[in-house]
């Protein structure tokens, strides 16, 4: 008998994955009151409490009410294990089927139930085989069906009325594909493809010392670098950001060990730049102005993405809540001074690569960025738009700071795998944003 | 020694990239001399199409700088994994970074995981893993040709990587990852022609808690027989993709505009008045900057399965 592995519990304050069959949603498990919301479905989180991170969990409706939508449906979630979950297939115990579709016509007869019963199915019974199984005894046409035909029917009911939720860890894997899917806008439209490729021409790594600059990515982009930082190295990485706070729910989300994430140094672009080239002058003089700045930056990018900082949960903000208190009894210098102080000497070192994804336009970015990279090290520059990095192609190419520059944009297709019914996948996206690479010269 | 970490100045025994332009650069490595053929110790002389260079000379040299051939110029860079897979030398066909990119982004490989990869081939995927997993992790790497896993360890070790692989001589289709390996790894990659023969392998292989497999194969019937087995096995979130990177080539196009308008009016016009067809004459000129793809494109690679070894599936 193996020893049993040691998997993660589930603990209050972490953010989880809630996934049911192939849809997924990042969610905090902030108090035992949370519920999540999956569609009309209500969640109660209270159970998940302690109990290991991959496990799957059954919806229990509680109660039902109608609703302007069709029934909201508030359920507990009870753990199940894995042998509850069994093809619909084997379940139902389907054996025949037609050869094609020639006998089948569109005309709204082939389903006997009404949607009235069906909704009382739902109410009544509390596994979705059970509803399925009374759906295809109605259906006047599903032995008709080829095997294939029944295949899709079978998985198109289950997707509705499948009663099934596992809880995963949060993963950069997982968070890029919820984030991507839900609302690409808000991790500025950066796909999978593109994000792995950042990874990797940025060389970013347990060695070295890191510079990032992005106007708003859900923390993805500072999660995906610290994730490959790792824990117990020694590199850093300093986060530049336009705004106020910096977007960290990503950050959050991967649970990182303390001292990682104090690796991360996130920063304010203005005023880690002014502290960069000014230092101590006038300590007191910038407090004052720094705020000024903060919101007048703040107010800048809100005009590109009006939603960008509705966007931070709630919790994003605690470290705001934690310079309070500083701020009334004045003791020692405040939490963003002490990290403007820590990113600078690490400026004054210099870097290891230069990452940005920025909203603004990049040029000005880079001329003020550059000069803090050591030669001989990659810098990627993301963009949505080709035009963009065109021009700081030629501005860069020009300068003769930079070599082996290339403007990139990829294909990424995904394909159905099954016996007889290969193809790629019907949908695909279609941008997935531009990188311009290379590497700095002395 | 030049692969473990980033560092300033170049040492006697780095591999070097001498970049000459975006289609030629070359890794040499940084010693004063060499054997040639016949085994006589030489003074090392590079040869590149802008002359000669006397690699004694970048020795303590800045990374990042220029340096003078005999008829021109090259800058030396640090290797690194991009660049060492389009200058290495190739002992078999080779994944690039594209490909590689999203197997490490898929396989969650970060310091302090443990890898398995069959079959090491050239190294230019290893290096990658090598890059994400240390210091703290550690990649098992087979391959069944013996002089290619030799060849490897020996780079590795060169590298500066040593300490962070285990290169195995195996035919892990036959004889499996050995028991040693049994439940140690994060992920497991294979590039094999039959990668379905060492899915129960791999399965075997992974943790108890869990943990990410991919396979690369060039065509579909490959990926159909890899997904067969691994459905049987108990993996799921099993996906199956193909990523293809295209380059902008970036040019400043200048454009004559044409004018046609004049062709309207009667020819006499402009006979009568010579100087107006003069001012026309220096014709006007549009400025653009443009981006276009290349004519030739990869259009494929390989097809990427990735799935999912769910915890606690027992495995005897």
């Amino acid at each position: 008998m193996p020893s049993k592995p040691n998997i993660p519990s589930i603990q209050l304050g972490d953010y989880i994955v809630i996934q049911r069959q192939k849809y997924t949603k990042l969610q905090k498990f902030g108090s035992l009151d949370a519920t999540a919301t999956l569609g009309k479905e209500h969640l109660e989180l209270k159970s998940l409490l302690d109990q290991p991170y991959g496990s799957t969990f059954k919806m229990c409706v509680k109660e039902s009410k109608a609703g302007k939508r069709g029934a909201q449906r508030q359920h507990t979630l009870e753990l199940v294990s894995e042998n509850e979950l069994r093809s619909i297939r084997d379940v139902l115990n389907i054996s025949s089927s037609g050869a094609d579709n020639r006998d089948i016509s569109d005309n709204g007869e082939a389903q006997a139930l009404k949607s009235e019963d069906i909704e009382q199915l739902r109410e009544e019974c509390s596994e979705s085989s059970k509803i399925i199984e009374k759906l295809v005894e109605n259906s006047k046409t599903f032995h008709t069906r080829t095997e294939y035909s029944q295949d899709k029917y079978l998985l198109k009911k289950e997707k509705k009325y499948f009663e099934f939720v596992q809880i995963r860890q949060p993963s950069i894997r997982l968070m890029a594909d919820i984030f991507h899917r839900q609302d690409a806008e808000k991790i500025m439209g950066i796909r999978v493809d593109t994000l792995s490729q950042i990874i990797s021409y940025s060389g970013v790594c347990g060695f070295g010392s890191y510079l990032l600059y992005e106007s708003g990515t859900n923390g993805l982009l500072p999660a995906a670098m610290l994730n490959s930082i790792g824990a117990a190295t020694d590199a850093t990485l300093v986060h530049m950001h336009p705004g106020n706070v910096p977007q960290k729910q990503a950050l959050l989300a991967l649970k990182l060990p303390l001292e990682q994430q104090q690796r991360c140094i996130s920063v304010n672009l203005y005023s880690v730049l002014r502290e960069f080239y000014q230092g101590d002058r006038k300590l007191d003089v910038s407090i004052a102005t720094e705020a000024a700045d903060a919101t007048q930056t703040d107010e800048n990018s809100a005009t590109t993405s009006e939603e960008q900082t509705d966007a931070v949960e709630p919790t994003t903000k605690k470290p705001k809540l934690d310079e309070s208190p500083n701020l009334n009894n004045r003791s020692g210098p405040l939490r963003w001074q002490v990290e403007n102080k820590r990113a600078s000497a690490l400026m004054h070192e210099k870097f290891d690569n230069l990452v940005m994804a920025a909203k603004e336009h990049p040029t000005n970015i880079v001329e003020a960025l550059l000069p803090l990279v050591k030669p001989s090290r990659p810098i990627v520059i993301f963009s949505t738009c080709k035009e963009l990095l065109q021009e700081t192609y030629m501005e860069l190419k020009a300068s003769g700071k930079v070599t082996n520059l290339h403007v990139t944009s990829n294909w990424l297709r995904t394909y159905q795998i099954l016996p007889n019914r290969t193809h790629p996948e019907v949908n695909m996206s279609g941008n997935s944003g531009y990188l311009l690479t290379g590497y700095t010269l002395s | 020694m030049s692969f473990l970490k980033p560092k300033t100045h170049i040492e006697q025994g780095d591999v070097v990239i001498l970049y000459l332009s975006v289609n030629s650069m070359h890794a040499i490595e940084a010693v004063p001399t060499i054997v040639n053929k016949k085994g006589e110790t030489i003074v090392h002389i590079f040869q590149t199409p802008y002359g000669s260079l006397k690699v004694e000379n970048i020795i303590g040299v800045e990374y990042g700088s220029r340096v003078e051939l005999s008829k021109g110029y090259a800058h030396v860079l640090q290797p690194n994994p991009e660049l060492w897979t389009q200058t290495l030398p190739h002992r078999t066909q080779i994944i690039y970074t594209p490909d590689i990119s999203m197997i490490l982004h898929q396989l969650e490989v970060r310091p302090g995981a443990v890898v398995i990869e069959s079959g090491t081939g050239s190294g230019s995927l290893s290096h990658y893993f090598l890059r994400a997993l240390k210091p703290t992790g550690h990649l098992h790497t087979f391959d069944f040709h013996e002089a290619r896993a030799d060849q490897a360890r020996e780079e590795f070790r060169r590298h500066g990587l040593g300490d962070f692989v285990t290169v195995y001589h195996r035919d892990v289709c036959n004889l499996g990852f050995t028991n040693e390996l049994d439940g140690v790894a994060d992920a497991v990659f294979l590039d094999l022609p039959a990668p379905d023969l060492a899915v129960p392998h791999a399965f075997k292989a992974l943790k108890l808690s869990g943990g990410r497999f991919c396979s690369f194969s060039p065509c579909i019937e490959q990926s159909q027989r890899c997904i067969e087995v691994l459905t049987k096995l108990g993996f799921n979130e099993i996906c199956s993709m193909e990523v293809l990177q295209q380059e902008s080539v970036i040019k400043t196009r200048t454009l004559p505009v044409i004018d046609l308008e004049f062709l309207k009016a009667p020819k006499e016009v402009e006979t009568n008045t010579n100087e107006d067809a003069k001012t026309k004459e220096p014709k006007e000129l549009k400025k653009y900057l443009t981006s276009s793809n290349p004519q030739v494109l990869p259009g494929h690679t390989g097809f990427l399965t990735f799935a999912t070894l769910p915890p606690n599936i027992p495995k005897a």
